[in-house]
């Protein structure tokens, strides 16, 4: 019976706790739809960016797969998914391309999104971020230079 | 996506800020409808007793990971529905620093398989090896975390 005397407590406490990390969550990632948008509506995802080409090359990856890349990376492998698929249908990604860019971004997207919800709860972002840039770069790079005898 | 879309007279800001306002209405809107929701479940089931009793049987398990046996909760909730829905029920755990990281960084590389997957699908047919590449990556990287921070 001493449970059920807590459960209006707990409920309380959920209603509350739950809006407040709504609210947060909100704060957070609300800017970042604005930002995106922008970013999207002045082409920064659909420039060359010829400085990460070579970068671009050591992944497997031509100049092609980089708006996909980018909008994966930022704009999450859901919120981005239409321009993903619609993108590597388009520039007509060879099948080691696809490939390449779906070991990428399976372990690495929607970066900025998913390292700010866990720090809101008290967690480390370079914990979290740093290894799976490591991993999605390393797999990546180690399946190109696999390729290539 | 759409910038080339306007027309040409007026600035690109404008409808981007619209489009903006209407995802941030939709965000807030499904943040509440997902996250409300397992946030009250967490806490009843945290009050009742009930999860403490489940707890107690995953803890050696989720021991490997430095995460106390309420963490798998967190995990399954990640994994198959989101990370909003993760965080939902993580929050009224009280983990340590220590703890949220390496729950961050597992589900970081692994979650939202049902959804994401059917997306990877359409990008590649290796799929389902890349689905368990996630999963395995993400688990070993969160215990490689955990013998370090934790």
């Amino acid at each position: 019976m001493e449970t059920l005397a807590a459960l209006p407590a707990a409920l309380w406490q959920g209603l509350q706790g739950g809006l407040i990390l709504c609210l947060e969550i909100a704060l957070v990632v609300v800017p970042l739809l604005f930002g995106y948008e922008l970013a999207a509506a002045y082409g920064i995802f659909e420039r060359p960016w010829p400085r990460l080409k070579p970068l671009l090359a050591r992944l497997g990856l031509g100049p092609g797969a980089l708006v996909p890349l980018l909008a994966g990376l930022f704009l999450g492998l859901i919120y981005g998914a239409g321009i993903l698929l619609s993108l590597s249908d388009e520039q007509d990604l060879p099948r080691q391309e696809r490939l390449a860019l779906a070991v990428f971004l399976v372990t690495c997207h929607a970066v900025v999104e998913d390292t700010a919800i866990f720090m809101l709860l008290g967690g480390s972002a370079l914990a979290m971020l740093g290894p799976r840039v490591v991993l999605a770069v390393g797999l990546t790079a180690w399946l190109a230079r696999r390729r290539k005898p | 996506m759409n910038a080339r879309l306007t027309t040409p007279g007026t600035p690109p800001w404008r409808p981007a800020l619209q489009r903006g306002l209407a995802r941030g209405r939709a965000f807030v809107w499904f943040l509440l409808k997902t996250l409300l929701p397992l946030y009250l479940a967490t806490e009843l089931l945290k009050a009742s007793g009930l999860l403490a009793w489940l707890a107690s049987y995953l803890a050696p398990v989720m021991g490997w990971w430095g995460l106390p046996g309420e963490a798998a909760a967190a995990l399954c909730a990640g994994l198959f529905i989101n990370l909003y829905a993760a965080a939902a029920v993580a929050a009224p755990l009280g983990l340590s620093w220590q703890q949220v990281s390496v729950l961050g960084l597992i589900l970081g590389i692994a979650h939202s398989l049902l959804v994401e997957t059917a997306v990877v699908r359409g990008l590649t047919p290796s799929y389902k090896a890349l689905t368990l590449l996630r999963v395995g990556l993400g688990l070993a990287s969160g215990w490689l975390l955990a013998m370090v921070i934790i």
